[in-house]
């Protein structure tokens, strides 16, 4: 074939792969193209037609470089999440806390660790998953920042007394095992099943125990308000576990709040008396209609008094 | 899987399109998406697109009217195609009741296209998923580009590169004029109903 053919092929064949988005193929073709212009320096107008070549082959470069720059990992808008958690959800509607267990993965798994990390730690309220959801929340953190921030979290529940030893137990196996494939010189405390403390509610007592608590007083433990207290009356408790409304005018309070913050101090006043102790924030939901519309919904679960 | 209301007798199967990068799924959805317009039930959803490639996935949902008086719906979803983003084309084919495989015909993508079938071959194992036995069908995509002669293979090469062991019903098509693609569907459904129906018994 005529050698001005076969390049005028070549670099048509390349155009239309670019156009496609083939950019390696059409990076192939141009190559070609500039391989046999060399060879043949005596073709008409070679070295405007190779320095033209050389530019689409250095910018064909550029985007297979960022193409492959390119991750799948950016946040992405709320309703395509909303989506993913719906369709990623295969379990059926009676095992509502699995499916939303499964949508949360799936969300983990796209890559929007900042939305799974706030479904996991709803989810931590649910006995049959929340020690899946610790996990996934460690994950997450892993994810995000670093394995520091994962063991930052173990920490704070081994404090909490949020989850029980044997749960503890399995939350630390688990992120011990993270640890050590990373081979970092990390070694996390060893769970017994005496680490609570004996003035603490377990979750085996019996939460009918507890006494009436009427309202509460929350003392501010950090921000500008520390220091000072905010009581609320209780609306609603069911043994150790005690709901409040709280004013949208808190929102700000409110929002700082995530599920299995450790409120360090709290006052919680009986009819009989009042007693100092902690709390551990068990969910929050804004309520949607109704007189208290925009306000929240605050359960915290007492853990010692 | 699919979801079978026997109360309100509906069906619901999801099918995935697969095939390397830039083959031309998510161009098959935007096609079935503009021609079908009566069969569609809600929007079609790309999520998280880097220009025109797929980076997680697209979704489309239909409504196809009642079978043996049973009301059947499909789900469409595409994966991303580029090798790395494999977890995500695994998490995608979970539940998958039907396989539409997107063929490239350039001769240039003639590797990519095996290798491809190969990730689903893969894929699908994982999932306990025998790929002989699931409905599948092979869309032979890009036709149209032979009339600017540029260099196709040939639907017998593609058939032996892909459909040799499968022996699966396949169409050549072009997803950009809209030519096989609605045939390729229909096959596809066709195959998932009657594997369904052994499954679920659901006109009996």
């Amino acid at each position: 074939m005529n050698i001005a053919k076969q390049i005028k092929g070549l670099i048509q064949e390349a155009e239309i792969y670019s156009s496609q988005g083939l950019y390696i193929e059409a990076k192939g073709k141009y190559e070609n193209a500039a391989g046999l212009f060399q060879k043949n320096k005596q073709l008409e107008n070679s070295d405007n037609m190779l320095s033209v070549i050389s530019k689409r082959i250095s910018a064909l470069g550029q985007k297979i470089k960022s193409l492959n720059g390119t991750g799948a990992n950016h946040e992405i808008s709320m309703k395509a999440q909303n989506l993913i958690k719906q369709l990623f959800s295969f379990s059926s509607e009676e095992h509502e806390e699995a499916a939303k267990l499964e949508g949360a993965i799936a969300l983990a798994k796209f890559g929007q660790f900042e939305r799974a990390l706030k479904e996991f730690f709803e989810l931590l309220r649910h006995d049959t998953v929340r020690v899946v959801a610790a996990k996934n929340i460690l994950r997450c953190h892993v994810a995000l920042s670093s394995l520091d921030a994962a063991v930052a979290q173990f920490q704070k529940w081994l404090t909490s007394d949020f989850f029980n030893s044997s749960e503890l137990k399995r939350i630390r196996l688990f992120l011990q095992d993270m640890i050590d494939k990373k081979e970092l010189n990390i070694t996390l405390p060893e769970i017994r099943s005496d680490d609570k403390g004996s003035n603490q509610l377990h979750e085996k007592d019996d939460p009918d125990n507890v006494l009436d608590i009427s309202s509460i007083g929350i003392i501010f433990d950090s921000g500008p308000r520390k220091g000072s207290i905010i009581e609320y009356d209780v609306s609603f408790q069911s043994g150790n576990m005690i709901s409040l409304i709280i004013s949208s005018k808190e929102k700000e309070w409110v929002d700082s709040l995530s599920i299995g913050h450790k409120l360090e101090d709290v006052q919680y006043y009986s009819p009989i008396a009042m007693f100092k102790g902690s709390g551990l924030v068990s969910s929050k939901t804004e309520i949607k209609s109704g007189p208290k519309r925009g306000d929240y919904c605050l359960d915290i679960k007492i853990i010692s008094m | 899987m699919a979801i079978f209301n026997l109360k309100k007798r509906e069906i619901e199967c999801k099918i995935v399109y697969y095939g390397p990068g830039r083959c031309g799924k998510t161009t098959n959805l935007e096609s079935i998406f503009k021609t079908y317009q009566k069969q569609i039930t809600g929007e079609m959803v790309s999520i998280n697109t880097e220009g025109d490639r797929t980076l997680f996935f697209d979704f489309l949902p239909l409504g196809l009217g009642k079978i043996r008086g049973c009301e059947i719906r499909a789900q469409l979803y595409t994966v991303p195609g580029q090798v790395r983003y494999s977890s995500t084309r695994k998490l995608v084919l979970r539940g998958v009741d039907g396989i539409i495989f997107v063929a490239d015909s350039f001769k240039v993508r003639r590797e990519k296209n095996m290798l491809s079938l190969k990730d689903l071959q893969k894929n699908l194992k994982e999932y306990g998923i025998n790929i002989l036995k699931i409905p599948l069908v092979m869309q032979y995509n890009k036709r149209d580009l032979a009339e600017e002669g540029l260099p196709l293979m040939s639907l017998e090469m593609m058939e032996r590169d892909l459909n040799r062991q499968l022996k699966v019903p396949s169409f050549s098509a072009s997803a950009i004029t809209g030519d096989g693609v609605g045939e390729t569907l229909q096959g596809c459904m066709k195959l998932t109903l009657e594997f369904l129906q052994k499954q679920l018994k659901w006109a009996e």
